[in-house]
């Protein structure tokens, strides 16, 4: 009994561990914390926002795991629907980036203005295509 | 001033500035057996930049500031050891506001922790790590899992040590003295911002070189 135990939990620290490295060798890898950083100017804060992406993944996984109550109201919600939108917005648009969809597109077709244009209506289409996903409760 | 004196000449890729007249001490290292030359030239304004923008970033050849060194030196041999492109970046403000930057920070801190959160979730959600723990509980102990086993425990202690081992730093001590992945890659985005500013200007002629 005790050894199965034992196995049970080299497979939970081993599986804990990989998925840690991968998850977050992902987010860091597509650099958009150095992106947020940059725009704002507050580069000399960036072990602030490791420590808050190590404590995010951290209290996240632990919330999801054990359906940890976390009392904090609509407010809370609030905070977490829009910050964590903001992340994964920006992740979707480093991750469209870094398989160089844009400027790929750009040479086929011969684009040479309206690059802004494009951008802002990926944006538009990105929010349509959410608002959909949720009133149509897919 | 002898014939024989080289001047060796470095200039960093990237260097801020917070006033319009630039001068070449602002942006480079000299050296020079010939003290007066060094500080003759590191007086010497090299560019002179327009405060419309509160801030700009100026893509400048080398070549242009070697130019200018021989119309007040046209003998002296310059030796470059440095970038052959760099950017001058304005910025009018040396610094902004306190509260500005600490609200700033504040944002970013709290779009990386939800953003973190949301992402780890999103994933355990995905490949539905609940009912993977307790279909593997399942296979090992032949009970039904309450979805508070060893299991799950030890994967959120993995994951947390994981992530901490990954970003090589606890609060503000570090584990070791490489520096932390995010700041690698601000480097590399640096650099990346750097290469694009000056190839972009040399493309569109906005550069300044000489003719």
């Amino acid at each position: 009994m005790l050894i199965r135990q034992i196995l049970m939990a080299i497979i939970g620290l081993s599986s804990g561990f990989t998925v840690a490295g991968g998850i977050f060798a992902f987010i860091v890898g597509l650099g958009i914390i150095p992106r947020f950083a940059g725009r704002t100017h507050t580069a000399h804060r960036i072990l602030w926002y490791e420590d808050c992406v190590l404590a995010g993944g951290a209290l996240g996984n632990l919330m999801y795991i054990y359906q940890l109550p976390v009392h904090l109201g609509k407010i809370g919600l609030g905070f977490y629907g829009l910050f964590g939108g903001m992340f994964v917005g920006a992740w979707a648009m480093a991750l469209a980036e870094i398989v160089n969809t844009i400027p790929i597109f750009e040479r086929r077709i011969k684009l040479r203005e309206g690059l802004t244009a494009m951008i802002i209506s990926m944006a538009i289409g990105r929010s349509l295509g959410a608002i959909l996903y949720f009133f149509q409760g897919w | 001033m002898s014939l024989k004196d080289t001047l060796y000449l470095k200039i960093e890729r990237n260097t801020e500035v917070h006033t319009t007249e630039v001068r070449l001490g602002d942006v480079a290292k000299l050296e020079c057996s010939n003290k007066d030359v060094v500080n003759r030239l590191k007086a010497m304004k090299i560019l002179t930049l327009s405060d419309a923008k509160r801030y700009s970033r100026n893509a400048v050849s080398v070549l242009k500031v070697i130019e200018q060194i021989h119309s007040i030196y046209p003998q002296l041999e310059i030796n470059n050891v440095g970038e052959t492109d760099f950017v001058v970046a304005y910025e009018k403000e040396p610094h902004q506001h306190k509260v500005m930057d600490f609200l700033k920070t504040l944002l970013v801190c709290l779009t990386t922790f939800f953003g973190a959160a949301f992402s780890i979730m999103s994933f355990n959600n995905d490949v539905q790590l609940t009912k993977l723990f307790s279909q593997i509980y399942m296979l090992m102990t032949g009970e039904t899992s309450n979805g508070f086993t060893i299991l799950e425990l030890s994967y959120s202690i993995g994951l947390t040590v994981g992530v901490v081992i990954f970003f090589n730093h606890f609060g503000g001590r570090k584990l070791s003295v490489d520096p932390t992945p995010i700041e690698v890659e601000m480097r590399l985005y640096e650099d990346d911002v750097n290469t694009t500013v000056i190839e972009d200007s040399s493309r569109k002629g906005k550069n300044v070189d000489v003719n």
